[in-house]
């Protein structure tokens, strides 16, 4: 495994923007459903640590949920086709606020494809947050409500956003030299 | 839902405690670790706050797997019983060196269970780090390899830990007044 020092292009967003974004975000978000009570989801593995230092910034009364989803199809979260859930809400959402917490939307087809299916429960409400907007990919459309950073067409990593599973604990999101990034051989 | 203030009891371990021992068990598992890859199972959903919070510490190469289980047994707040797995790990663990983690052990069932259930999937390691150790509730003896905090048999929350889904976002851990508390 390479060190993330021989693998970087650029920084793209530092830690301390990333952190100043997730409060700003946690705070828009307590403003929007004061008064209110509201169910966070977690989408694995990617959201992980973008929802638990969002939460910390949320000051309504908030539950958290997971989903863990895989594509049909070749590629991981690259398939235009259906979406199977590895791992399902426990929490009926119907008549409930909830917000999708994703780390980063790209051709949209995955969240497109989530929001269809969680509307079919009834939801109060259901809405989207993303940490990275990567725009130029998309494919579909998808309303994102709130949204971290819209970010370039480029190959990123770190704060919870993985290379081949590995440094999704970095601080910072960063762009690959993908001409020095060797993918492990399992 | 009531405000945690309304029902907190004391607060048993503050935010700035917390993040300092974890800083010290992430150093201690990337000493003990040293020259090695690791995989971090997160148990879900209460694993999550310190799992995300412990790997940032962490200087060796690790991945990152989750699991989701729930109780045959019932009653919401305590476990016996087999182990139902709702979601099991995208990860073949077969000679990998796998660290569980958790947020708090009790009774150690679940966690007997399923280190069980790892175990026959031939690990090359498999270790345990809990953030809480609620040992005076220990059933079954669970090893448990690195522990962030021994903590009495008082019903806590926050840092990860629900009260019925909710208060997982406080930074310290405390303990409930369940006479005050009114569940919604």
């Amino acid at each position: 495994m390479q060190d993330y020092k021989d693998i970087i292009d650029e920084i793209l967003i530092d830690e301390k923007t990333l952190q100043a974004r997730v409060k700003e975000l946690g705070e828009q978000i307590s403003h929007d459903y004061a008064g209110e009570d509201l169910l966070l989801i977690c989408i694995l593995r990617g959201g992980v640590v973008f929802m638990v230092d969002l939460m910390r910034h949320i000051t309504v009364p908030h539950a958290l949920d997971c989903m863990a989803l895989t594509s049909y199809g070749v590629g991981a979260r690259s398939s235009t086709g259906n979406i199977r859930m590895s791992l399902d809400l426990q929490t009926n959402i119907e008549n409930k606020n909830v917000l999708l917490v994703e780390d980063i939307v790209d051709s949209g087809y995955t969240l497109f494809h989530v929001l269809e299916m969680l509307q079919t429960r009834r939801p109060k409400s259901l809405k989207v947050c993303a940490l990275l907007d990567k725009a130029d990919r998309r494919e579909i459309s998808i309303p994102i409500h709130y949204r971290g950073f819209s970010i370039p067409n480029k190959f990123v990593f770190g704060y919870g956003l993985d290379l081949d599973e590995y440094y999704r604990n970095l601080p910072f999101v960063a762009v690959v030299d993908l001409n020095k990034y060797k993918p492990p051989t399992a | 839902m009531q405000d945690y203030t309304e029902f907190i009891d004391e607060v048993l371990v503050s935010a700035e405690t917390i993040e300092k021992r974890v800083a010290e068990l992430g150093a201690q598992i990337s000493r003990d670790y040293a020259g090695q890859e690791l995989l971090v199972v997160c148990l879900l959903r209460g694993g999550l706050t310190f799992t995300a919070d412990l790997t940032r510490f962490l200087t060796i190469p690790h991945t990152l797997d989750c699991m989701s289980l729930s109780s045959y047994g019932v009653g919401h707040y305590a476990s016996s019983g087999n182990v139902r797995v709702n979601l099991d790990l995208m990860t073949n663990i077969e000679d990998m060196n796998v660290l569980l983690v958790e947020d708090i052990v009790d009774s150690g069932r679940t966690l007997a269970h399923v280190l069980q259930m790892l175990k026959t999937r031939e690990p090359k390691s498999l270790k345990v780090c809990v953030l809480l150790d609620k040992k005076y509730r220990r059933e079954v003896p669970v090893e448990v390899d690195y522990v962030g905090f021994d903590v009495p048999d008082k019903y806590v929350f926050g840092y990860g830990i629900d009260i019925d889904e909710h208060f997982r976002h406080l930074r310290f851990i405390a303990s409930a007044d369940l006479t005050k508390y009114r569940k919604t």
